[in-house]
């Protein structure tokens, strides 16, 4: 492996933010094997997101801009094929999201590819990259080394630094691949406004059943994420309950976040909820039992009603906030 | 390829088994290994929306299609196949060798693939992760392997002459999609909530086939198992326990504000 390709995703004409995470660290990575850095980018605003992604430290950008490749996965997954296998061995970022690891799966599976899911730090030793990733709902950390010539990293959102740099790149369109895909998109609904996903904020603000309805979901704990710039969580109960959709559900049938910040708001701490958030920098939760399971793993558990703490707290957070800026 | 509309489909539910999570797992510090007493295997929680996915088609074909279980695992996971036979699917095949163990997610897909062509399927379904590896990316890496469409993230699912269509999930939404079969799906747990296994199931699954096949009876070109794997571990260490912190209580809801804002100013969080 030689070269890195950072895959961009891109949503209402703007990169993601895991996206710029990954073009930071094809950078670092490239340079540790003496390589060159580079950014795919396939949809139909791919040119001005290539225009965007110039002020990131990237050698080459390449662009299939293309509106028929919009929401799916088998033409990012050609053009991909076609940019790396034009350089050589090397190794593709990809956000660990969805999106990042459909098109990361599907290329490492058609080069023969090792995948490295979750990955928080890649490394470079003897000319050979090494990931490292927890496993097991954070309760081991496995480093890996690749075998192969190429090698796919799904990377975590949120840890690798997106420094914009010299903006030199060179930017490049690709060949299509000229072929009919066999999936039809019909439609693409947005529900919910474009917000930042769990697995991308920097502080997490989650609700569990001590909530009591979907209310709080939006008010109390919406003003709270607001407050930090963060996203709202919640546990499987209140999902299950339909007071919040499934995305943003945490735990061992949900997300796996590690955000600098993880707010548990009347939510006891089972482990199926703890193996989701575990891993997150520093964790306080507000729950009305002093004996709430959470208080074995929370950097700081206050107990009291979460009616009387959150509105408090929303004020005081934006009070803080306000004098830093 | 076309699919007539009175053909019986073959679903294949591909199935992982994993270490339970209802016990708080540890890693013994000295052999770097799961304690096992606290780690019982049992069928990855997202497979059985699959599963009930599958069930769920076949029922409303009603044409006599079949669901069919695949795993690689080895033979003493019988017993934990034997439950999602208890829940309805027809038959059980385990793809088990002594060749396949310490395989990586890439060596996984290779050998499901093998497996899933030799069973002959029209529909693969499969659970969007497992609970044990976290990695999410087996669906579209099978879905290459075995050249077909892959839908993944489903939420809804339909068959109807001859194609798939599903409705996928998105951070923000969903897409409605379909692809001609033979097509791989991933289900989310929005899809279809898991039935129990009635009694009536469980006896019936006593009698059900669970085949074996092995390395030989599979069209494998590439080395599989530890050989093969693209990804070699070099270092595995158990992440340190997160220690209870403090606990204070607020004797209203402005103190504990007040607690949890000295608290985080202190971490610089604020
Ligand atoms: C296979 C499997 C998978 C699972 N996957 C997940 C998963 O992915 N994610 C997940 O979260 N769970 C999961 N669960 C469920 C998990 O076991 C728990 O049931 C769930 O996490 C409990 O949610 P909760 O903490 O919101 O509710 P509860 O356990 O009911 O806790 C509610 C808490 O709120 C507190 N409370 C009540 N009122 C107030 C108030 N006014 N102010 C402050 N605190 C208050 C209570 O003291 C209590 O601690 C899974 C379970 C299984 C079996």
């Amino acid at each position: 492996m030689k070269n890195v390709i950072a895959f961009i995703e891109h949503k209402n004409g703007r990169p993601r933010r895991v996206s710029l995470e990954a073009a930071g660290a094809a950078r670092t990575v490239a340079d540790q094997l003496g390589g060159t850095a580079h950014a795919v980018v396939v949809g139909g605003d791919a040119a001005a997101i290539a225009g965007e992604l110039k002020a990131y430290p990237l050698d080459t950008i390449h662009v299939l801009a293309d509106a028929a490749a919009d929401g799916l996965i088998d033409p990012a997954v050609d053009a991909l094929t076609t940019v790396a296998l034009a350089l050589g061995p090397s190794l593709v970022l990809v956000g660990n999201t969805m999106i990042g690891r459909d098109v990361g799966s599907r290329f490492a599976a058609r080069v023969d590819a090792g995948l490295n899911a979750d990955a928080v730090a890649i490394d470079v030793r003897d000319g050979r990259v090494s990931c490292v990733s927890p496993k097991l709902g954070g309760l081991v950390i496995t480093t890996c080394v690749f075998r192969s010539e190429y090698g796919v990293a799904a990377i975590r959102p949120n840890v690798f630094a997106a420094t914009p740099g010299s903006g030199s790149a060179q930017i490049v369109a690709i060949e299509p691949a000229g072929r009919a895909y066999a999936v039809t998109l019909e439609e693409d609904v947005e529900v919910a406004a474009p917000e930042l996903g769990v697995e991308e904020a920097s502080v997490v603000v989650s609700g569990g059943r001590g909530l009591g309805g979907p209310q709080p979901f939006t008010t109390l704990l919406k003003d709270l994420a607001d407050a930090f710039g963060g996203a709202v969580g919640a546990s499987r109960a209140a999902v299950d309950a339909g007071w919040i959709s499934y995305g943003h559900q945490i735990g061992q049938t949900g997300k796996t976040v590690s955000p600098a910040l993880y707010i548990a708001v009347g939510i006891s701490g089972a482990i199926q909820h703890k193996v989701g958030m575990r891993t997150a920098a520093t964790i306080v939760a507000i729950n009305k039992d002093p004996d709430a399971p959470i208080g074995a793993f929370a950097d700081l558990l206050v107990v009291g009603d979460a009616f009387a703490i959150v509105p408090e707290l929303v004020s005081a957070v934006r009070d803080a906030r306000a004098v830093h800026v | 390829m076309v699919i007539p509309e009175d053909r019986q489909l073959n679903i294949v539910v591909a199935v992982k088994l994993v270490p339970d999570t209802n016990a708080d797992k540890r890693i013994d510090p000295q052999t770097r290994r799961l304690v096992r007493s606290a780690a019982e295997t049992v069928l990855n929680p997202f497979d059985e929306y699959a599963i009930e996915a599958g069930l769920q088609l076949k029922e409303q074909l009603a044409d006599g299609s079949s669901v069919t279980i695949v795993t690689m695992a080895p033979e003493s996971g019988k017993e934990v196949v034997r439950k999602a036979l208890a829940m309805g699917a027809d038959r059980a095949v385990m793809l088990s060798d002594p060749a396949f163990a310490g395989s990586d997610v890439w060596a996984t897909a290779y050998v499901l693939a093998a497996g899933i062509r030799r069973i002959g399927f029209d529909l693969v379904l499969t659970g969007t992760q497992s609970t044990d590896a976290i990695t999410g990316e087996l669906p579209g890496a099978l879905a290459e392997y075995l050249g077909v469409p892959g839908l993944t993230y489903a939420r809804e699912i339909h068959v109807a002459a001859g194609r798939v269509r599903v409705k996928r999930e998105t951070d923000t939404g969903y897409q409605t999609l379909s692809a001609p079969l033979p097509a791989l799906a991933s289900i989310t747990k929005s899809a279809a909530e898991p039935r129990f296994a009635s009694l009536k199931g469980i006896m019936a699954a006593k009698k059900k086939e669970i085949a074996v096949l092995r390395l030989a009876d599979l069209e494998i070109a590439q080395a599989v198992g530890g050989d093969g794997a693209k990804l070699e571990v070099t270092e595995l260490t158990a992440s340190p326990a997160r220690a209870a912190g403090k606990t204070v209580t607020a004797a209203d809801g402005n103190a504990g504000a007040r607690t949890i804002v000295a608290f985080l100013k202190e971490r610089n969080l604020l």
